[in-house]
């Protein structure tokens, strides 16, 4: 921002829109998060088939299921706000495209691109509004039910998400600036380590992943806020689903793990830790039951809450006395 | 000496005195003259607040030494409050030519306006605190007027804003009367005053007083849900949503920074705990509404929460912050009410569960709505993202910069004000569902889109939503820094490149449709009926309304008993008050009994007393 209001010059700034434009499609952005982001889905689906003793999914099959539905023909309710049925998706995946691109070019570039870290935590609401609102524009009743629930799992890890990056804030001292906070890791003491593990949760709530899944279940309400999605708009969500595993958890590394390091040693370390929250996820999700929405909610602003209230203050009391585990 | 600055303050006080006494036959004329002078009003305003600093001064009478003098001063602050304010007064005769088109008493409605928009001049300009005063007390009784032409049950809710707001209005000529006393001028530009001692302090609280109550914040917002019920969506939209905000929180900066300078730490304190349980607590009532206008009420009350937040900071950041939200607001709650009141007017009614699927009828007030709605819920790249963004830094720069107490507390206020947020958008949700997607009943098949008079402003109001989000660095180097003299480059901690990001995420939604598009290339789009997994609903058992979407919260443990109180009106200071008042009287009706015997023990009771007093007895 403050560049852009110093008035540097107009080529340079041409330069610096094409720039991102690269980082947007290709690299970092789209290209790249997207092929990964199927990667990972392979992952969950490997890991969690091997949990059930089962085979899994070959490598590719993600990328089979993504061109196996836009090979269908894409359903449109009759009673549907035809408009931000369609929308939702496309403005969903941008969203969660550009949270990724900010959080892939802070660990390419350390350096901030386009937000700090208030943006990233607005940006990752994004994708779930997204959901709500094509759900509610799809006029299904089963939908409806599914747009409330989600509603109320944002409101629920909403407070911790928070709390949490107020931990942060305390931790790293005042800071903002992401690339400032991937040097710091807040992990290494008692309140940062709280702070990731419910994170932690919010991230699965966020991702919709077993205990917190109860927005899509599919056994009851029809996988609910996806119902009358199909084809290629079905796709869509997928991918953006695809993107979502892989800019939260690279979320959590920038915040609470001390960034992602991309040259030399640090680089596979910094798999290393992505694998960890991704194996952490779809461990939690292989070995709970689906909550309901008003024990999730409950959970999350009850006993969540009390945690990082708890985090909060002895992070406090920590930067006060300089005391760094606590 | 500059005449000019008498024009938007006078000529609709005079034509709006004169409409108030105009015959209601003639329907015409309110109507034309209240667009000509709301129009050659703004005009005037975009002159004053490009001029710069203009003043004008006329001595009216002088006893001993206290003066009364016209002072206007068009100072950065009000010149820009002015430009907005008399944009909305346009806005909004705009709107209601249309929208108040049967109404009764049309000479009382115009009037009213355009005394609200001369007062309200005049509380912008004027540079003497009696006549700030008495311009104050024009737009509360205009209030009154124009709730009162709302319809049934409306003079109820009008009574009530008016004792509301004329209780802080005498708490305002008491704060006025202690800041004369203490610094011997009614002269706004030479007070300051240290909030050291006891008295000053009692002025400040005074003066605080009124200005929230204007804004509508806790624990004095009662009146604006009542009158958000029952007053005309027009008039919700220009002076609760926007020009009291305005009003109130020009006043409250004026205060904070003006004629006072704020050395109490337990007044930070206060101030930043009205901020943040304001954002809350309003926001939790809101979101178990059934009514749209009462809804929108609250959010009104709820986001004042944010520009006093701001205003207790006292870091450069916040202050912006907390001014550029109460702009902010002001706009897309505007747009909000004047959204709400076309689809109570086309639809019938403005109960939620009773609306629904009206995006695909009235496309052009639903896009306002949704995008006047994202903005206040704080959804990047538009405009209520930007100021709750500077907010936050405010809070966490004075937490790090400060050693007060409302400093170290700041985890509190961040808390409060990000997870306010969350429950905004929350709500909004909840409105957006019910009244435009969800299922449209088989009752509202024939509802049309509003006139075009009335989605013109809501175009505009959505339009400035959107721009002063993606170019947010524009309004804020044109108004915001140099009204409270802040230097450009260095306010702003964080990043945010709006711009930028507003075009990165049109490149993704264009990916999204090229995906489509390779989806399109081997088959067609197709219509289904809403799929129910087989069984076969009637249309209107098929809604679900957004009134049950927040059961779960609302029937909590703790948090229900909490609701229930509020229901019963527990914590309205209105209901309270009067209840203090009826025991009163009650007590007072019980000793006029009527019974000679009691009225002759009272005098022989009284007769004793005065006779030990006299004599001295003890």
């Amino acid at each position: 921002m403050g560049t852009v209001l110093a008035g540097r010059g107009k080529g340079n700034a041409m330069t610096q829109a094409l720039w991102s434009l690269f980082w947007i499609t290709v690299f970092p952005g789209f290209l790249f998060t997207f092929s990964l982001g199927l990667l990972a889905t392979w992952v969950v689906r490997k890991v969690s088939a091997l949990v059930q003793w089962r085979v899994g999914p070959p490598v590719l099959q993600p990328f089979y299921d993504v061109a196996k539905l836009l090979g269908k023909e894409i359903l449109v309710p009759e009673d549907a706000q035809r408009i931000v049925f369609i929308a939702a998706p496309l403005v969903g995946m941008a969203g969660t495209l550009l949270l990724s691109t900010i959080l892939w070019r802070v660990a390419v570039a350390q350096s901030a691109f386009v937000g700090d870290v208030i943006v990233v935590i607005y940006l990752m609401v994004l994708p779930s509004l997204a959901l709500i609102l094509g759900s509610s524009a799809s006029a299904n009743p089963y939908a409806a039910i599914g747009a409330s629930r989600e509603m109320k799992l944002v409101m629920g890890y909403e407070l911790p998400l928070v709390l949490a990056l107020v931990v942060v804030i305390v931790k790293t001292g005042g800071q903002l600036n992401l690339a400032a906070i991937a040097q710091q890791t807040p992990v290494y003491s008692i309140s940062g380590m709280l702070a990731f593990l419910v994170s932690l949760l919010c991230i699965q709530a966020k991702l919709g992943f077993v205990p917190f899944d109860m927005a899509e279940s599919e056994t009851e309400i029809a996988s609910g806020v996806l119902m009358e999605y199909s084809g290629a708009l079905l796709a869509v969500w997928k991918v953006m689903h695809a993107l979502m595993l892989v800019a939260l958890p690279l979320f959590l590394i920038t915040v609470f793990l001390g960034g992602f390091g991309t040259t030399g040693c640090p680089l596979a370390w910094s798999i290393g830790k992505y694998v960890l929250v991704l194996v952490l996820v779809i461990l939690i999700k292989n070995t709970n039951p689906r909550v309901r929405i008003d024990q999730a909610m409950k959970f999350f602003w009850v006993y969540c809450g009390i945690a990082l209230v708890l985090a909060v203050v002895l992070a406090a009391i920590g930067s006060y006395y300089d005391i760094n585990w606590l | 000496m500059n005449t000019t600055l008498l024009i938007p303050i006078f000529l609709p006080l005079v034509a709006g005195f004169v409409l108030l006494f105009c015959p209601n036959r003639i329907r015409a004329l309110p109507k034309v003259l209240t667009l000509c002078i709301s129009i050659v009003a703004f005009a005037v305003a975009i002159l004053i607040f490009t001029q710069g600093s203009l003043t004008y001064a006329w001595s009216v009478l002088q006893i001993d030494n206290l003066r009364l003098d016209l002072l206007l001063h068009a100072k950065p602050l009000g010149a820009f409050i002015l430009l907005f304010a008399m944009g909305f007064g346009l806005l909004i005769t705009l709107y209601s030519l249309k929208s108040m088109a049967g109404a009764k008493r049309l000479n009382e409605y115009y009037g009213a306006i355009l005394l609200t928009i001369g007062g309200s001049a005049g509380i912008l300009l004027s540079n003497h605190l009696l006549f700030l005063l008495i311009f104050w007390e024009i737009v509360t009784a205009s209030l009154y007027l124009l709730i009162t032409t709302g319809g049934k049950n409306s003079n109820f809710a009008a009574t009530k804003s008016f004792a509301m707001i004329g209780a802080s209005d005498a708490a305002f000529l008491l704060g006025i009367s202690m800041v004369w006393t203490l610094s011997g001028t009614f002269v706004m530009s030479d007070i300051n005053l240290a909030t050291t001692s006891a008295i000053p302090i009692a002025a400040f609280l005074l003066l605080m007083t009124a200005a929230i109550t204007k804004a509508g914040a806790m624990p004095l917002h009662t009146w604006l849900p009542t009158s958000g019920e029952y007053a005309s969506a027009s008039v919700m939209a220009l002076l609760p949503a926007a020009i009291d905000k305005l009003l109130g929180i020009y006043l409250l900066v004026l205060v904070v920074k003006g004629l006072f300078s704020l050395q109490s730490g337990a007044l930070s304190v206060l101030l930043a705990l009205i901020g943040a349980g304001t954002i809350v607590v309003a926001v939790m009532i809101a979101m178990v509404q059934h009514n749209l206008k009462k809804l929108l009420s609250y959010h009104a009350i709820s986001q004042v929460g944010y520009m006093i937040l701001g205003i207790a900071t006292m870091t450069p950041v916040g202050v912006a912050g907390g001014v550029f939200h109460m702009l902010n607001h002001a706009i897309y709650k505007c747009c909000l009410f004047l959204c709400g009141g076309a689809v109570e007017q086309q639809a019938g009614t403005a109960e939620l569960d009773k609306l629904g699927g009206l995006g695909k009828k009235m496309s052009i007030t639903f896009t306002a709505c949704l995008i006047a709605a994202l903005s206040i819920s704080g959804i990047p790249p538009l405009n209520g993202f930007v100021s709750k963004w500077m907010v936050y830094q405010g809070i966490i720069n004075m937490g790090s910069s400060q050693t007060s107490a409302a400093a170290k507390l700041w985890p509190v206020w961040l808390v409060a004000a990000m997870f306010g947020s969350a429950l905004t958008l929350a709500s909004f949700v909840k409105l957006i569902h019910s009244v435009f997607l969800s299922r449209l009943p088989s009752r509202l098949k024939n509802v049309k889109e509003a006139s075009w008079l009335q989605t013109t402003p809501m175009i505009v109001l959505a339009a400035l939503c959107v721009f002063f989000g993606v170019f947010y660095y524009i309004p804020l180097k044109l108004f915001i820094y140099p009204a409270l003299g802040l230097d450009a480059s260095t306010t702003l901690l964080g990043t945010w490149n709006s711009t930028l990001a507003t075009g990165l995420i049109a490149v993704g939604v264009l990916l999204g449709l090229l995906i489509l598009a390779i989806g399109q290339l081997s088959k067609k789009v197709r219509l289904v009926p809403t799929w129910t997994c087989g069984e076969v609903q009637p249309n209107d058992q098929m809604i679900i309304p957004g009134t049950h979407f927040y059961k779960t919260v609302s029937s909590m443990n703790g948090l229900r008993q909490l609701y229930n109180w509020q229901e019963r009106g527990f914590f309205d200071p209105y209901n309270q008050s009067g209840r203090v008042g009826l025991a009163v009287t009650g007590l007072l009706r019980w000793l006029h009994s009527g019974l000679l015997p009691m009225y002759l023990t009272w005098v022989t009771f009284g007769l004793v007393v005065l006779l030990f007093v006299l004599c001295r007895i003890w």
